[in-house]
């Protein structure tokens, strides 16, 4: 870190605060995620090692999980990155809307997103309406379904990396004769790929580890690794050959994480001042490069949302009613109740973790843990090693904070990385304590970033649906619980209140977004 | 494994929990585990509530197969008191475990309309069975098929889609049918057949039922379900239908007769309470609530049935193999079965 030259003391890596710090979220993580999975794994006794590998069918699945994850980040960075360039560099009208669009996916529950995906690519969607193929049955499904989710992630990362890019530097290397592309591949290509890195392992482990889309988009012939250790757990007990299993995806993962964390450390550099201004979008070309933008989040954000909608719209009142159900009502003050707690949690977590694991490379990977571990190990652990605990309010809360502090903890590290070192230096040599300088310098400078991450946090929060591997209760029923109970029974009107419950749940994943974010005006991590 | 760790966590969670005041876990409670399935009506739960000075504590355990392997698994410290949703499919398994507690209860005394192995006590019943859809039939000029080796010939070439044995129920309970039905080297040479034909599997009843079923914009005119289905499709149209767009299609073979119950837990506490729940699921108000809440009929044999079930013929012959074999061999053949059908 050549740049790096504090004239003031570095902070010990170890010293006792730091240490206060890292203990808050270790000591969650070992209750909720660490204890319980092994406990399932002694449970299961010894199996051997090598037997997935030796298993053509569990290789296959292994294989098949690490080919769609791999798939799937090629075509997020080559769709997401031009998007990206253009949301950054661009000015034009709807502009932060879009930025904001580009979210609705990410609080979609996996089934009725997946029942929008079919409504377009399905035997009776619109693409075979229009003399296109019929995609059911093929791993296309499920790669769309991927990016569905996931090109958000890379677009917010490129969006935020290319707001980073000196101005200066990109001007120097114009003036000195660069051509545009030269410039970007030279001068912002180096400055924002921590930032790409950092989306992309995340966007591999959202593939890697998930199970409910796979399961409902690639069906059973292109079910992951995941969802076979699902089935051996809770259909099978066989708890041997999943603990098996599970190992080895958290090897494959953690190896990822691990990378990732290391090059994010190494490419960190502190943020510009200077960030490139954004141009108004003139001329046939930059027109084009918006219209173009805007047509992918279409075809690939919105469409499976509007299909949704369109359905809802024509259910039928019968449908609608559904909204005057006291039901819907308790299920809608569940989901606001469970989401504000778990992101009050979340926050408090995942600020301890990003701040204790500056510098401290393990640290930093353990943020990925709750992604990587299989939640259907954690459940069944929970369950075995806090039987009296089972169904209380705290562990259902500890459970959806668990999935939504890795995005706060990420977003916070990510802006540490790149805080100038001289504001704090200059309120230290002015006499400023370390308490009133993170209070007044380094908050003020993270808060987009927190702000950023609690958006995230929130918004699966709101769409969590992972919780009912818990054991979940009927009093506490959530928009999402209610959906999958209407879609339980056979019926057009439960289909159709299914529908109508999945937009409910949409606007208010729109609104946790817009609340949390609105401060940040343009919502990028410029302060 | 030393155990002084794992109670080193649980004191650190509990005493976390406690301080938070979050725990709901409370000795008087009655904990009750269902299936997710479970539907009564919130009044008759909260007159149960009145009339026995208990609190229910009602969790959901997800598919039937996922519920028992949760109680299994917490066999030495149960998670619940009294359990409902066990059908005969998993009640060898249920017995074979000993999870159950073995005392009978004043409501195991009536003759129910269908019988399980005790301990358990009838609550409901039903037939896993195939449905199809009538407008696909009639549009495609294709006959309804008359067997279940019909759908081995490549006139109904993927046209079926079923729910994998493996992670749901009504999967499990069909397969069970066809080795009933054919015994177990015949069963799976038709289930070979049916994947050669195009079988379509999908992980649960909903996934098979709104994704893959053409009735909802899938491609498979025919589906595993319930006799009941298309009773529900009626009751839940939008427009008053005369008659359902669905129709069960109870082939020899293709019929599970699956009878619900519910038990005392073994290890349970608030014994008392526990059998007055077993004794309330078999009274007159739930066992009339819950025909079309669950969309299944009612054990108890004096109660009538709900008028939606006109649409909802009850299948004349079904088939399974027996307890002994289900409980020996079950989980074998589901192995066997995802090798066949999957692998």
């Amino acid at each position: 870190m050549a740049f790096e030259t504090p004239r003031l003391k570095r902070p010990r890596p170890w010293a006792w605060d730091r240490w206060a710090l890292a203990a808050v979220p270790l000591l969650f993580l070992a209750v909720v995620l660490v204890a319980p999975a092994v406990r399932l794994m002694v449970e299961g006794g010894s199996a051997d090692l090598w037997a997935p590998w030796q298993d053509p069918y569990l290789r296959g699945r292994l294989l098949w999980s690490l080919a769609q994850a791999a798939m799937t980040c090629g075509l997020v960075l080559l769709i997401g990155l031009p998007m990206g360039w253009v949301l950054a560099r661009l000015d034009f009208p709807g502009r932060s809307l879009l930025l904001r669009g580009l979210m609705l996916p990410f609080v979609v529950p996996t089934l009725v997103a997946a029942m929008g995906v079919l409504a377009l690519m399905g035997p009776r969607g619109l693409l075979a309406q229009w003399g296109g193929p019929d995609l059911q049955g093929t791993p296309w499904l499920l790669l769309f379904g991927n990016l569905f989710f996931n090109l958000c992630v890379l677009v917010r990362a490129a969006v935020d990396a290319l707001s980073q890019v000196s101005a200066a530097r990109v001007a120097a290397a114009r003036s000195l004769g660069a051509t545009p592309w030269r410039a970007f591949w030279r001068v912002e290509w180096p400055a924002i790929a921590p930032w790409l890195a950092s989306a992309l392992c995340l966007v591999f482990l959202y593939c890697f580890s998930g199970f409910g889309l796979a399961l409902v988009l690639g069906g059973q012939a292109y079910a992951t690794a995941e969802v076979e250790i699902y089935t051996l757990v809770a259909h099978e007990l066989q708890l041997g050959q999943a603990s098996v299993l599970s190992v080895w995806m958290l090897l494959l993962t953690g190896a990822v994480a691990l990378g990732y964390a290391t090059v994010e450390r190494r490419l960190a550099t502190p943020a510009r001042a200077d960030g490139v201004l954004r141009r108004p979008a003139r001329g046939v070309v930059l027109w084009s490069a918006v219209m173009a933008t805007v047509g992918v989040w279409v075809l690939i954000c919105a469409a499976p949302l509007i299909a949704i909608a369109h359905g809802a719209m024509f259910s039928g009142a019968y449908a609608w009613g559904v909204l005057r159900e006291d039901d819907t009502l308790l299920a809608l003050y569940n989901t606001v109740r469970f989401s504000l707690l778990a992101l009050v949690l979340a926050t408090v977590l995942g600020v301890a973790h990003a701040l204790a694991a500056r510098r401290v490379l393990w640290l930093r990977t353990l943020v990925f843990l709750p992604f990587i571990v299989s939640p259907v190990m954690v459940a069944f652990g929970l369950l075995l090693l806090y039987p009296e605990a089972s169904g209380s309010f705290g562990v259902l809360v500890a459970a959806y904070a668990l999935l939504a502090y890795p995005f706060v903890a990420k977003s916070v590290a990510s802006r540490l990385d790149s805080l100038p070192a001289h504001y704090l230096e200059a309120a230290r040599s002015l006499g400023a304590s370390p308490w009133r300088c993170f209070w007044r310098v380094t908050l003020p400078l993270l808060a987009p970033a927190l702000r950023r991450g609690m958006a995230f946090a929130a918004a699966t929060a709101v769409g969590e649906f992972a919780v009912s591997l818990f054991l979940s209760r009927p009093e506490w029923a959530t928009l999402t619980t209610l959906i999958y109970q209407h879609l339980g029974k056979p019926g057009a009107v439960n289909l159709g209140a299914a529908q109508v419950l999945a937009c409910v749940l949409m606007g208010l994943a729109l609104l946790a977004f817009v609340l949390i974010e609105w401060p940040g005006k343009e919502g990028d991590a410029r302060a | 494994m030393p155990h002084g760790i794992f109670s080193f966590f649980k004191t650190t969670l509990g005493a976390a929990l406690l301080t938070a005041g979050l725990t709901a876990a409370n000795a008087a409670d009655l904990r009750v585990l269902t299936h997710s399935s479970f539907t009564v009506p919130k009044p008759l739960l909260a007159q149960f509530e009145k009339d026995n000075g208990v609190k229910l504590r009602i969790t959901k355990g997800g598919d039937a197969g996922e519920m028992l392997n949760k109680l299994i698994l917490t066999k030495a410290n149960p998670i619940a008191d009294v359990v409902y949703g066990i059908d005969n499919a998993f009640a060898p398994k249920a017995l074979a475990a000993g999870v159950l507690d073995t005392s009978t209860t004043a409501a195991a005394g009536r003759k129910p309309a269908a019988e399980l192995p005790a301990p358990l006590v009838p609550v409901d019943y039903g037939y896993v069975t195939l449905n199809y859809d009538k407008a696909w039939f009639a549009k495609n000029g294709v006959a309804v098929p008359k067997t279940l080796d019909d759908l081995t010939q490549p006139a109904y070439a993927k046209l079926l889609v079923v729910q994998n044995p493996a992670t749901s129920s009504p999967g499990y309970a069909f397969l069970l049918s066809t080795i009933g039905a054919m015994g177990e080297d015949k069963a799976f040479d038709f289930w070979a057949k049916l994947r050669a034909n195009g079988l379509k599997v999908a992980k649960g009843w909903t996934e098979a039922y709104y994704t893959e079923f053409s009735q909802n914009g899938g491609k498979h005119p025919i589906v595993v379900s319930y006799a009941t289905s298309p009773a529900a499709e009626v009751f839940y149209s939008k427009t008053k239908l005369s008659e359902p767009p669905t129709a069960s299609l109870s082939l020899p073979g293709a019929v599970f007769r699956q009878v619900e119950g519910v038990a005392l837990v073994k290890g349970g506490k608030q014994r008392p309470a526990a059998e007055k729940f077993v004794e309330f699921m078999r009274s007159p108000a739930v066992q009339t609530a819950m025909q079309t809440d669950m969309w299944m009929y009612p054990a108890e044999a004096g109660v009538a049935k709900a008028d939606a079930f006109r649409f909802a013929p009850e299948p004349t012959a079904f088939n399974a193999p027996s307890d002994a074999d289900i409980a020996a061999k079950g989980s074998d053949w589901v192995a066997r079965w995802t090798k066949v059908v999957l692998k």
